[in-house]
Parts: structure tokens; sequence; C-alpha cells
């Protein structure tokens, strides 16, 4: 059976660009371990999801982000 | 041609806000040489942990500035950056017209993403 498709949480919230700077939403798709979630599983449209993996890897580089979560070395 | 530009710096969390603002004062003054670009807007963040440690430093102070300038302008004003021992780290971008402090925006996305990622784990 195929489940109905998702709608875009970023289109439907109205945003139309995602800010590098907003860690605090950027955040809610990262997995447990700081991985980029995937579209099959934020729901994004492509166009946000691009938009997604630029302003996350922008982020880790201001360390708003943390490229692995959890790593103690 | 001038462009929009946005500069998040990464100051060393030892340093004071005239320190920075001096600092500022003079990468920005780079930028509106000869009248080729004018700053916007300069948003302080304050003292923000790290999410992981740069130069053994877990904490920054962060600064972003909106800036609208000619682009043979930004290499010499980036190596100046660069060269700064006081600047952790700092991203230079195309802006897209977002606002220099992180908007509210969040909210919204995230109450509505958090039920739905709840029901795709179960």
């Amino acid at each position: 059976m195929r489940r109905p498709a998702k709608t875009c949480p970023v289109c439907e919230s109205g945003v139309r660009v995602l800010d590098y700077k907003d860690d605090r939403t950027l955040g809610r798709f990262l997995t447990e371990r700081g991985k980029i979630l995937p579209s099959r599983l934020s729901g994004m449209c492509a166009r946000h999801q691009r938009q997604l993996a630029t302003a996350i890897k922008r982020a880790r580089q201001l360390a708003l982000l943390p490229y692995i979560k959890g790593y103690v070395g | 041609m001038a462009r929009r530009y946005e500069t998040v710096y990464i100051f060393d969390p030892a340093l004071e806000e005239p320190a920075i603002n001096e600092k500022l004062e003079k990468f920005h003054a780079q930028l509106t040489r000869d009248g080729k670009g004018t700053v916007a807007n300069v948003a302080h963040w304050g003292k923000r942990t790290l999410a992981y440690p740069i130069k053994k430093k877990d904490s920054g102070a962060y600064v972003v500035a909106q800036f609208e300038a000619a682009a043979e302008l930004l290499p010499e004003y980036e190596r100046a950056v660069k060269l700064d021992e006081g600047v952790l780290r700092f991203l230079v971008v195309v802006s897209e017209g977002l606002p220099a402090k992180p908007a509210p925006a969040a909210a919204v996305i995230a109450t509505t993403e958090e039920e739905e990622l709840e029901e795709d784990e179960a």
C-alpha cells in the first residue's frame, strides 16, 4: 500500500528561504547523530531539501550545528 | 558590480565589545573604500557556545554584518579578516535577504515537523 504523499513542512509554514543562521529550525532536520535527514523522512519538497542541505552545511562551518553529534574524541 | 553580502564572524570570546567593534570598523573600512560599498546592518548575537571547539575555544562572540559592495573589494577584505587572530572563523555569503538575527520562523516549522516525525518512527 502506498502512503499518501507527505506535504513539505517548510512550504506549509510559509517560509520561502531557509536561514542557515537559524540553528534551532535546522536542528529539527538532523538525525540523532547529526546527519541531514533524508527527504524521505523529512517529507520535504525537492527545493526545500536542497536549501536545507546547504543551510545545514553552512551552519556546520559556523559551529552552529555539529558535524557529528554525541562524539567524544 | 555591487552585490549584497552577509558575513558571519566568530570572534575570540576573550575579546570585549569595544575591541570587537574596533576590529569590525577596520574590516568594514576595506568595504566602504572609495564609496564602493555600504555596510547596512551589524547585529551582535553575543557569546554563544560552539557546537564543536575551534582553536581550542568552546565559545565565541557572533557578529553578523550585511553590506553591499563591489565584488573586487572582497578578496582584500577577506584577507584582512583571515589574518586577524581575534577571528576564530568567518563566512561570507551572498545575502538572501534574510534578517541578521535568527527569525522566530523557527517555531512554526518546529511544531508541525515534530508531530510528523514521531508518526514516521512508529
